[in-house]
């Protein structure tokens, strides 16, 4: 079951094919677009035990976004469609903040919601769908997200040790361990001994320095 | 609290760390009565598993009593007593659905690690390395325990620790070792390591229906054990012994209906591939040293299967998968799915039908522990088993 072809192209620009987010199209299998000119892209899916309509509302309540989105201290609804985004660029208590505007572009309750950015320090767009899985059990959530390595990406990947792809790919699961269980698994917390040097250092290779999010308000 | 943590290989050290707090609703937090050493945290011991920190705190066999709980976890209450099933799950994933919780989808946050390794992430576990979760063990005077709704066992009766404690792991390990064996009434069993494990696979595997259990291993206590339980015992150190002569000449040159290596990635081989993995290892050409992984292929009867309950972590060399091809074996193997055996192998206990105590030869301190791992691990004092209480 893939959703119809989506002629309609929410992005930034032209999509370097015009149906979004869908892996499966007339019955082929499309890879993720390539990383070229600047432009890195990155699509991940996850199966999640709910329906399409509580997930999509979910996502598209994006004042909730700083529970499950790494590094995202605040989100501001200013319109019927706009907000504003505020990031953290690294877990120091006075680390850089950047924020930008973000529009939603298309809005499918249950079936998609597409985004793009449109002013600040950060140059993004993507696209969520929700498909009922094959199995009949819970729906396939499959995210598309274009970013352009701006400051957003450099900040990103120096100071916070997270690609955007890889941030994509976890924020991913936090939303569906959240809307599985109510919670967000966290073991960053618990208590330990010395790290020293080497153990810090592996924490830092491991990505174990970006706090995982609450899960809460 | 005092906890044992790893603070690099063959290095452990009993230190004093802070407590642990409730960070998520389906949070308890557990004060340990008695935990365990077990046979895989050697393996951590030994630095065959990667990605742990200086610090971590190890061990994940123990029990306790619920101490403090999150507010969405209403089946738990200060003070019952409980045993802990060394899987973290979250219960309401495909896997959890489908009674597979060692391959919870959830639990681990740190599941990039493994989905490099392994393409994907099993359940989160306590005190086994960062790849596997990064959360704090057992092996202390508290512990964490997240979604305490789903895990931990309750013990409402009055039977010793002792008695119970191994429900967190090794006992569940190995019945279902025995259950992955495929055994019916009547075939013979050959279970490769008579160490804790392997000890409960044999147990299992009679409680099972087999009629015969030939328990393969080197040391005598060991061995003695599994004769206790009424297995046939081959020592494999023997002059002139070869393990797949004996176990052709056990079963009438057919070969055992089932095979179980419950030894795993750290084998000793008496033979010359031992040699080779010793090297290839040592030069980090080869992850794991899968001898009785390669005996139990070759020794197992055309149509039998293979179950691993053993540890293996990485990419293995030498393996004879033309013999698994040619003789159309089945193997079925993974960590332990803890939550579907615990209450059936309570009832068990309860019952008087196996007292899992039998195993234990060491009753320690936290602070004896560091020294243990390391007598446990170099065989000697004749260490089957080692228990903890954390308050002595």
């Amino acid at each position: 079951m893939s959703i119809s072809p989506l002629t309609e192209k929410p992005y930034a620009e032209a999509l370097p094919f015009s149906i979004g987010a869908s892996v499966v199209v007339n019955g082929r299998y499309l890879s993720p677009p390539e990383d070229k000119d600047g432009k890195i892209w990155v699509r991940s899916s996850a199966l999640v035990l709910r329906d399409a309509q509580t997930l999509y509302a979910m996502w598209r309540d994006v004042e909730s976004a700083p529970r499950w989105q790494e590094n995202i201290i605040e989100v501001v609804t200013t319109g019927p469609t706009t907000s504003r985004w505020s990031m953290k660029t690294s877990e120091d208590d006075d680390a850089k903040v950047i924020g930008w505007d973000s529009e939603v572009m298309a809005d499918e309750p249950g079936v998609r919601i597409a985004w793009r950015s449109i002013g600040g320090e950060s140059d993004n767009a993507g696209e969520v769908i929700f498909e009922a899985a094959p199995s009949g059990q819970g729906t396939v959530v499959t995210v598309l997200q274009e970013f352009r390595m701006g400051k957003l990406a450099s900040a990103w990947e120096t100071l916070v040790g997270r690609n955007p792809k890889q941030a994509v790919i976890e924020n991913l699961r936090h939303f569906k361990a959240l809307a599985e269980t109510g919670e967000i698994p966290r073991s960053q917390l618990d208590p330990h001994g010395d790290r020293g040097i080497i153990g810090n250092l592996k924490r830092s290779s491991y990505g174990e320095t970006v706090p995982t999010p609450t899960g809460s308000n | 609290m005092k906890a044992v943590c790893w603070m690099g290989k063959s290095s452990m050290e009993t230190r004093t760390v802070p407590d642990p707090e409730l960070i998520n609703p389906h949070d308890a937090i557990i004060k340990v009565t008695r935990t365990a050493i077990c046979g895989s945290d050697l393996h951590l011991y030994d630095g065959f598993i990667p990605t742990m920190e200086s610090g971590d705190i190890m061990g994940h066999e123990f029990m306790g009593l619920v101490e403090e709980v999150g507010p969405e976890v209403a089946n738990l209450k200060r003070g019952d007593r409980v045993v802990v099933p060394f899987t973290i799950a979250c219960g309401n994933c495909i896997f959890c659905k489908k009674k597979f919780w060692a391959a919870c989808d959830n639990t681990n946050p740190n599941a990039h690690l493994m989905e490099k390794a392994y393409g994907y992430s099993g359940a989160g576990l306590f005190g086994y390395s960062h790849m596997m979760g990064g959360y704090a063990g057992g092996q202390a005077q508290y512990v964490r325990v997240p979604f305490a709704n789903v895990g931990p066992l309750k013990i409402e009766n009055d039977l010793p620790d002792e008695k119970v404690l191994f429900l967190s792991d090794i006992f569940p390990t190995g019945y279902m070792a025995a259950e992955n064996a495929q055994i019916q009434p009547g075939d013979t069993v050959a279970v490769w390591g008579c160490g804790p494990v392997g000890q409960f696979a044999i147990a299992s595997a009679f409680m099972l229906g087999a009629a015969r259990v030939i328990a393969i291993d080197r040391f005598q206590e060991r061995l003695a054990l599994a004769r206790s339980l009424g297995a046939i015992t081959v020592d494999y150190s023997e002059e002139d012994v070869s393990v797949l002569t004996a176990l052709k000449d056990l079963t009438g040159g057919v070969g055992p209906d089932s095979c179980i290596d419950a030894v795993g990635l750290e084998a000793h081989s008496n033979e010359l591939q031992g040699v080779y993995d010793v090297v290839k290892t040592a030069l980090f050409m080869e992850t794991d040293r899968p001898s009785v992984l390669r005996q139990a292929i070759q020794a197992v009867r055309k149509g039998g299967t293979l179950s691993i309950p053993g540890v293996y972590g990485g990419l293995l060399d030498k393996v004879p998968f033309g013999a698994a091809f040619g003789k159309g074996i089945t193997m079925k193997m993974g960590q332990t799915n803890m939550h579907n055996y615990m209450k059936p192998l309570l009832e068990r206990v309860e019952k008087g039908q196996i007292d899992p105590s039998y195993i234990i030869s060491h009753r320690i301190t936290l602070e004896q522990a560091p020294e243990m791992y390391k007598v446990w691990r170099d065989k000697k004092e004749k260490v089957t088993k080692i228990v903890i209480d954390p308050w002595a």
